[in-house]
């Protein structure tokens, strides 16, 4: 079924070459890939095996080497820094392992920022941002100065504000790796229910094989290459996992 | 408001401590460009109601006058009336005044007691107080009036010295005695002067020794009837400068058409003088020049050069001095060095502060590299990251700009409501004051804003240029 769809996401032969004092690291190499519309995709790898290039390359981050990104159908390589920002900002949403929610703004305000950016207008931000922290149940901390919130809360509040300018592809970056195994799961629930609920493409990157299996399509990454794709099957994904589980002696 | 302001705000309250150091540093250094600017402002009134009293804007002499002439030993200035005319004619805005100039010497209290010596500029009160705003100067007494004894409709006795020497002491009391019955000429005599001299007030006539000539010893002796004290803010000038009706001094100069003989006293000698004059008003010393008030006064010096370049280029062929070739000559140009030196302290305070304005924003921003990053991600474009950072440099010079201009305000304020003074000369009093204008109000707003913008504008740049992938990589966790 997915194959007859068009890719949301879609890398055609991608490589990322690194200069790193001098010796030239290829982070990502002939890497193509189609992620489809409502995914829910984990990342694996390694650490060093360039998942998170990967991740940034497809979040407009940083333009690879060579290769060609489309989003929505559209070829990245040639649009414009001022494209390439409102593309950022209204197709995708950004979770990092450190939240990075803004210390000084409330919660409330943490969650406009997106659309705040994006000049959208703010009453209407106000409500639907109060609508994704009761989602994220963390509405009655909406007032709360981030920086106050545990860890598992500032990332609620991450969660909330990746999806405030409803993207269609939300970007998560290790988005348990500063939580514990209490946390992570509950991080890891919420990430697929806002993926069930919103139709949300969800790709994160772990080196969390527990983490992982949350994906339905997981993709092990290996020195800048795709050595595993379970492209959705359930049973796969599994074999997948354990595979890898052997191979990094988990 | 938009979230770059939004943004550059809370890093404001951010880093409120060191922000508010920094913008002391600039408030204060605004404080003493003001103060600085003020007091000059001040100065320059000063210098408009002393030396532009001897000089207006210029003063047009013969080639043969010399700057010290200007305190009345000028040559007679040929075709004085023609020149100011010409000038007037010639150069749109002009104004000029004929103007005489003679050095008196008068005597105090009993006869030979005590002497002392004055300055006469001989004025046109209409015109000379449309250039030199004298009469507004009359602080005892009163200024000239039309029904004034101007002439006696004859010249005095002059008597001539031949070589290098003092006056004969016959000299003394000769005139007045001659001509008792007649009435003294009026004259304004200067505030600092009546301090020193007791015998020097509004009422009292004096016996005064008049140089009738530029270089030669020509002299006359007349009686003078002080009408008015003047006070110009400058107790040396007030103490040797003096007024008479410059009618007044052309017959006693004998600037005119004179008939009849020469005199002789049994006893005494021979005597010139003591005709009927027909007073010619284009006969004088110099040619006084007001130039048209200029759009602002930050830059006089620069003006009174202009002034001087336009008026000699319409008079090739005389000597034209500007009020500040005069002051620089009364004064020295140590005021003009001290001046150089204050706005170059100032300018290295400022560049001080842009670079600690740039160097407190480059922590900030290593610091902030991750969130940055984080704005990035979300859509932010770099003009949005520039702003935020200009917009802490603008805000930054706007609030130094301003406490700057209220700390100056109250100083002044205080400073010209106290009435603060300083001793003086001759038991006067020199006046401290500050004189704001809206040039320097405007300076002292721009001045900072621009600095601290361009001193963030570098920073925020760099910010702006990061890539969002880098920037999220480094960067201390300060979120």
């Amino acid at each position: 079924m997915i194959k007859n769809k068009k890719p949301i996401i879609k890398l055609i032969k991608i490589s990322k070459k690194y200069d790193e004092y001098g010796v030239v690291v290829n982070a990502l190499d002939s890497v193509s890939l189609n992620i489809f519309s409502g995914e829910f995709v984990s990342i694996i790898g390694p650490s060093g095996s360039g998942k998170s290039t990967l991740l940034h390359c497809m979040g407009l981050l940083d333009r690879p080497t060579s290769g060609k990104v489309y989003i929505s159908g559209k070829d990245t390589s040639k649009i414009t820094g001022k494209e390439i920002a409102s593309f950022r900002g209204n197709q995708l949403g950004f979770v990092f392992q450190n939240y990075n929610l803004i210390p000084r703004l409330t919660v409330l305000e943490n969650v406009l920022l997106p659309g705040l950016i994006m000049e959208k207008d703010q009453k209407s931000l106000e409500e639907k941002a109060k609508v994704l922290l009761k989602e994220v149940g963390i509405l009655h901390r909406s007032d709360h100065k981030g920086i106050h919130l545990s860890g598992g809360e500032q990332q609620r509040v991450a969660i909330a504000r990746a999806l405030i300018n409803d993207p269609a592809v939300v970007l998560a970056d290790e988005p348990t790796g500063a939580l514990d195994s209490d946390s992570s799961k509950e991080i890891m629930e919420l990430l697929v229910k806002m993926n069930r609920k919103r139709n949300v493409t969800s790709i994160f990157v772990s080196h969390d094989i527990e983490i992982a299996s949350y994906g339905k399509r997981v993709i092990v990454i290996k020195d800048g290459n795709i050595a595993e794709d379970s492209k959705g099957r359930r049973e796969k994904s599994k074999q997948i996992l354990k595979k890898f589980s052997r191979m990094t002696g988990g | 408001m938009g979230i770059s302001s939004r943004l550059a705000i809370g890093e404001l309250k951010d880093h409120k401590k060191i922000y508010a150091i920094i913008v002391i540093v600039i408030a204060l250094t605004m404080t003493s460009f003001m103060l600085e600017n003020a007091y000059l402002n001040y100065m320059m009134q000063v210098v408009d109601d002393t030396t532009k009293l001897v000089t207006s804007d210029a003063i047009v002499v013969d080639e043969d006058s010399t700057i010290r002439d200007l305190y009345g030993t000028t040559v007679e200035l040929k075709n004085a009336g023609e020149i100011a005319r010409r000038i007037e004619r010639d150069i749109p805005g002009y104004k000029t005044s004929v103007r005489v100039t003679s050095q008196g010497t008068y005597g105090l209290g009993e006869e030979g007691e005590a002497a002392d010596a004055c300055t006469i500029q001989g004025i046109d009160p209409k015109k000379d107080n449309d250039i030199s705003g004298i009469a507004k100067k009359v602080v005892k007494g009163r200024f000239f009036k039309d029904d004034d004894p101007i002439l006696r409709g004859h010249t005095p006795l002059y008597i001539e010295i031949e070589g290098p020497g003092n006056l004969p002491d016959f000299t003394w009391g000769t005139g007045e005695k001659l001509f008792e019955d007649e009435e003294p000429y009026p004259i304004i005599a200067g505030v600092a002067a009546s301090k020193t001299h007791p015998s020097v007030d509004v009422g009292k006539t004096l016996s005064i020794t008049i140089s009738v000539s530029g270089r030669e010893t020509k002299y006359a002796t007349v009686n003078v009837k002080i009408i008015g004290l003047y006070e110009s803010g400058t107790p040396l000038l007030d103490a040797v400068m003096w007024f008479m009706h410059g009618d007044s001094l052309r017959e006693i100069k004998g600037y005119g058409e004179i008939t009849g003989k020469d005199w002789y006293i049994p006893g005494i000698g021979t005597f010139k003088g003591y005709h009927p004059i027909t007073i010619d008003r284009d006969r004088g010393d110099a040619v006084l020049v007001k130039a048209p008030e200029p759009l602002h006064k930050l830059n006089p010096i620069g003006l009174s050069e202009e002034v001087k370049e336009e008026i000699t280029e319409n008079v090739p062929f005389l000597k034209v001095y500007s009020w500040h070739d005069f002051l620089i000559y009364v004064t020295g140009s140590m005021q003009d060095v001290v001046t150089i030196m204050l706005w170059g302290s100032i300018a290295v305070t400022l560049f001080l502060c842009a670079a600690a304005i740039k160097y407190v924003m480059d922590s900030i921003i290593l610091r902030k590299t991750r969130e940055i990053g984080s704005l990035k991600a979300f859509g932010a474009r770099d003009r949005v990251i520039f702003k935020i950072f200009l917009y802490q440099g603008l805000i930054i010079g706007f609030i130094a700009g301003v406490l700057g201009i209220i700390v100056s305000l109250i100083v002044i304020n205080f400073v010209n409501w106290y009435g603060l003074s300083v001793e003086f000369i001759a038991g006067t009093q020199l006046k401290i004051g500050f004189i704001i204008n809206w040039l320097t109000l405007l300076i002292a707003i721009l001045l900072p804003v621009l600095l601290s913008v361009l001193a963030a504008a570098i920073p925020a740049k760099k910010a702006s240029m990061l890539s969002p992938v880098e920037a999220l990589r480094k960067g201390e966790l300060a979120l």
